[in-house]
């Protein structure tokens, strides 16, 4: 928009601005910027496709999975490989793939949705990158060198410790955790502070999208969740490494020990890929409804109460282990009532659609069959919070259908959701809406096919994790059934990646808001330039967008040569302070090698617990030393102390 | 041509702001709870494998000694007065003070983690005899480790400020390292009770 000669002497800027914010935010060029950015869209970018990549490789052994058990008696894989990739297929999906791609896409969409310029702490946020990263190149690793951990995702002791498991196997498994948790935790340390503290003005609480209230929930899930799983796995390591006795029955510890400090972690995990996605579609379904969201508060209510009830569900993975009769009836009364937010937000998201006027476009589509899919998976999860229930179906097949279809139902098919609807924001390019359709249709049915005969597996007695299975058992249809399933899916997802690769080259030119959509995101360019905002908007509605008008506020002010940000109050986001953010550096990269190498080393040796933090040190220092640096021009020199 | 906006003006806005008016007040506060929650997790799985012995310490393992983990308990609660005093200078922008108070703090914990070691041997016990040793090493040194990082980021700021090179805006980072200082002093005692005084009570 052309600005008046006045506009500009009152702070608006002009292009010689936008070239001077341009030099200040954009990254070093070439490899070099490549390993020391400290964008959230860039760092985000790769994390998502790092995600994305695992995903594939989790895809591909669940493939293998598949066509070990299409038949009776296949000879394709031996117990011990089928054990391996059961494990890495879990571990993939679950710590490399579900958790950090929600993040992940968080780190991308957060800053551009409150309206800031990047994430809190920019070189933090790198650092958990090449954690996650050094951390999933540790299970590949010791996966391509026959070191890969086979006690299952959630290795259960005394399977996995040191008697039933020598070798190094489930030592990588456990650094594998703690480098997702580390990574984990100090995204949402982050995601914490930007949302509180760098909110657009005018965002007051009770104007922030939904998709902001998920990210926000979700953090402080991880922040209480992963630690309970970081002690876990260092326990798990000690006993191995040093002869600890956390879990050893026979000295004092105890098993249930591990099983109550993982599931305290994994149910609310589940949680952490579930909350966001949620966000997701609480944010797409009014653009596609074009209408405003029914019951936005009952929402914000519903999944503030799901954060709470998902620390009150984790014994119900354990009803076999002989738990007294009340713990048992708590914890089928908590699973139970978690249905009751879940229900609430199903009936929210059904009354905007049915009194909107829907338009049919993928991401819509990915939604819809979402709702499908997790009403099934609810469903079954209901029937498996009832102990005599759980009793018989515990470790059956039925437990792996009800898996999939909560997590591919309420966490896959909204994350396609996603990616569809923002990809267009991400690369300036729209996919292909023809590819879409028949992604989403092969997706759906392949999913239905896959795993609804499971079920009925289940309930037939064939327990999960066997490598194969006698003809007598009369398991061979259905299994050949599933497995023709998972080939649809793996079609679809192929589809998917061409869709990528020609959008990429030749989709439609996206323009700044190809949907009509409301949040701040689609207020700037496609792809966002490398400062977000040439002025901070402000906020005027909960519907930022469908409520700005052409003559709507800015902050000005800003000076366009630091890497200023504004900081606004918690509550009502009134303007309070600038900051200054630090440049991109190496420091983070070579902080998180030093993790690596204490993490890494200590599965050989407890002297990498000194010699890690050793090297951690100087690159801790180079982090806080060099915070004024940046590519731009020279700082302007700050008033002396 | 358009309307003339509306310009909220933000260029008179502090850029030196301390407590919950900056950033990194949320991000200590961010890492306390995660770090206080693991203490408390510890201290959770103290309980839970408590119920398996019938003698708490088991066998012959003889209590711990209190001594050196109760002048150890003071000293690391007495951080808190020189910190305090670094906390109050850099609200005045007081460099000589800020300095004083983090060199007092920095000598006294490290004081505090290198009596850490003799607070180990006061378990009277190895880490590896059973359960009850694991999980009372455990609690102790998971604190370390955290203790170990105060004097890294005390140490840090103590040689900021002395190198001339601090600028106006370190002056939060002091009252946040001070936060980061109360908790980790106050997040001890409870852990200090239940290891050394749990084996008398339990």
């Amino acid at each position: 928009m052309a600005r008046t000669e006045a506009e500009v002497s009152a702070g608006l800027l002009d292009a010689e601005g936008r070239a001077e914010m341009e030099r200040t935010w954009r990254g070093r060029p070439g490899f070099w910027g490549w390993l020391t950015t400290t964008d959230h869209k860039s760092v985000a970018t790769r994390y998502v496709a790092t995600a994305f990549l695992f995903f594939l490789l989790g895809g591909l052994e669940a493939a293998a999975l598949r066509l070990q058990l299409a038949r009776p008696e296949n000879g394709l894989l031996d117990p011990d490989q089928y054990s391996q990739l059961f494990t890495m297929h879990g571990t993939t999906m679950m710590f490399l793939f579900g958790v950090p791609v929600q993040l992940a896409m968080a780190i991308y969409l957060v800053p551009l949705m409150v309206g800031t310029r990047n994430v809190a702490f920019p070189r933090l946020n790198a650092f958990g990158y090449w954690v996650y990263l050094i951390g999933g190149l540790l299970l590949y690793s010791g996966f391509a060198l026959n070191t890969g951990p086979d006690a299952g995702w959630f290795s259960y002791v005394p399977l996995s410790g040191p008697q039933y498991s020598p070798g190094k196997r489930i030592d990588v498994w456990a650094q594998t955790v703690t480098f997702t948790e580390v990574a984990a935790l100090v995204a949402a340390v982050e995601l914490i502070v930007t949302i509180f503290k760098q909110r657009a003005p005018g965002m007051s609480l009770n104007r922030m999208p939904l998709y902001l209230w998920s990210v926000l929930i979700t953090s402080f899930v991880v922040l209480f969740a992963m630690p309970s799983v970081a002690l876990a796995s260092l326990m798990l390591a000690f006993d191995r490494l040093i002869g600890t006795h956390f879990f050893n029955p026979a000295e004092g510890g105890d098993p249930l020990l591990w099983q109550h400090l993982f599931w305290f972690f994994g149910h609310p995990e589940v949680y952490i890929m579930f909350i966001p996605a949620t966000g997701f579609i609480s944010t797409i379904i009014p653009v596609f409804a074009r209408r405003k969201m029914f019951g936005h508060t009952a929402l914000v209510l519903s999944l503030v109460a799901t954060g709470f009830l998902s620390f009150g569900l984790w014994v119900h993975h354990m009803f076999t282990t002989g738990l007294p009769q009340l713990g048992q009836s708590f914890f089928t009364a908590a699973s139970l009532m978690i249905a009751i937010p879940s229900g609430v937000q199903v009936f929210c998201w059904l009354a905007t659609l049915w009194a909107g006027r829907p338009r049919f476009d993928t991401p819509l589509l990915f939604v819809l069959g979402f709702i499908v899919l997790f009403t099934l998976g609810g469903i079954t999860g209901v029937m498996v919070a009832s102990v005599p229930f759980d009793q018989q179906a515990h470790d059956t097949y039925f437990v792996v259908a009800h898996l999939h279809y909560v997590q591919i139902g309420a966490f896959v098919f909204p994350l396609f959701a996603a990616f569809y609807y923002w990809f267009p924001k991400i690369t300036g390019r729209m996919l292909s809406e023809t590819l879409g359709k028949w992604n989403f249709w092969l997706f759906f049915v392949g999913v239905n096919v896959t795993f609804f005969p499971q079920h009925f597996l289940g309930l037939m007695g064939m327990t999960r994790r066997v490598y194969t299975y006698l003809p007598e058992t009369g398991w061979g249809p259905l299994n050949l059934l599933s497995s023709v399933g998972a080939g649809v899916i793996a079609v679809s997802v192929l589809l998917f990646l061409a869709n990528i690769v020609r959008s990429l080259r030749r989709g439609a030119p996206a323009g700044d808001d190809p949907w009509g959509s409301h949040t701040l995101e689609w207020g700037t360019s496609s792809p966002p330039p490398s400062y977000n905002f040439l002025h901070i908007p402000v906020v005027q509605g909960l519907y930022a967008l469908w409520e700005r008008t052409p003559d709507s506020p800015v902050a000005v002010g800003m000076n366009p040569r630091r890497r200023e940000i504004l900081l606004t109050t918690v509550l009502d986001a009134v303007p309070d302070a600038r900051y200054q953010h630090p440049g991109p550096s190496l420091a983070p990269l070579l902080a998180a090698l030093a993790v690596g190498v204490t993490f890494i080393g200590g599965i050989f040796t407890p002297w990498a617990f000194v010699v890690g933090p050793a090297l951690l040190f100087p690159a801790l220092l180079r982090w806080f030393w060099t915070q004024d640096r940046h590519a731009g021009p020279p700082t302007p020199p700050e008033e002396p102390a | 041509m358009s309307a003339p906006r509306t310009l909220v003006d933000v260029s008179r806005l502090p850029s030196v702001t301390f407590g919950h008016r900056s950033l990194l007040w949320w991000g200590t506060l961010g890492f306390a709870l995660i770090e206080g929650f693991t203490l408390v997790l510890m201290a959770a799985s103290y309980f839970y494998l408590r119920l398996n012995e019938y003698e708490w310490p088991p066998g012959r393992t003889p209590d711990p000694d209190l001594l050196i983990p109760t002048i150890n308990t003071v000293l690391l609660l007495a951080v808190v007065v020189p910190m305090r005093m670094a906390d109050r200078a850099a609200k005045r922008f007081d460099r000589a003070g800020v300095i004083r108070g983090l060199l007092i703090a920095l000598a006294m914990t490290v004081g505090v983690a290198v009596l850490r070691w003799w607070e180990l041997l006061a378990l009277n016990v190895r880490w590896d005899a059973h359960a009850y040793a694991s999980v009372a090493w455990g609690g102790v040194v998971l604190h370390a480790t955290l203790l170990v990082v105060d004097v890294f980021e005390t140490g840090t700021l103590a040689a900021l400020f002395l190198s001339r090179k601090a600028k106006r805006k370190h002056y939060p980072d002091v009252s946040d390292a001070a936060d980061y200082q109360y908790f980790l002093s106050l997040a001890w005692v409870p852990l200090y009770l239940i290891v050394y005084w749990g084996p008398r009570l339990l």
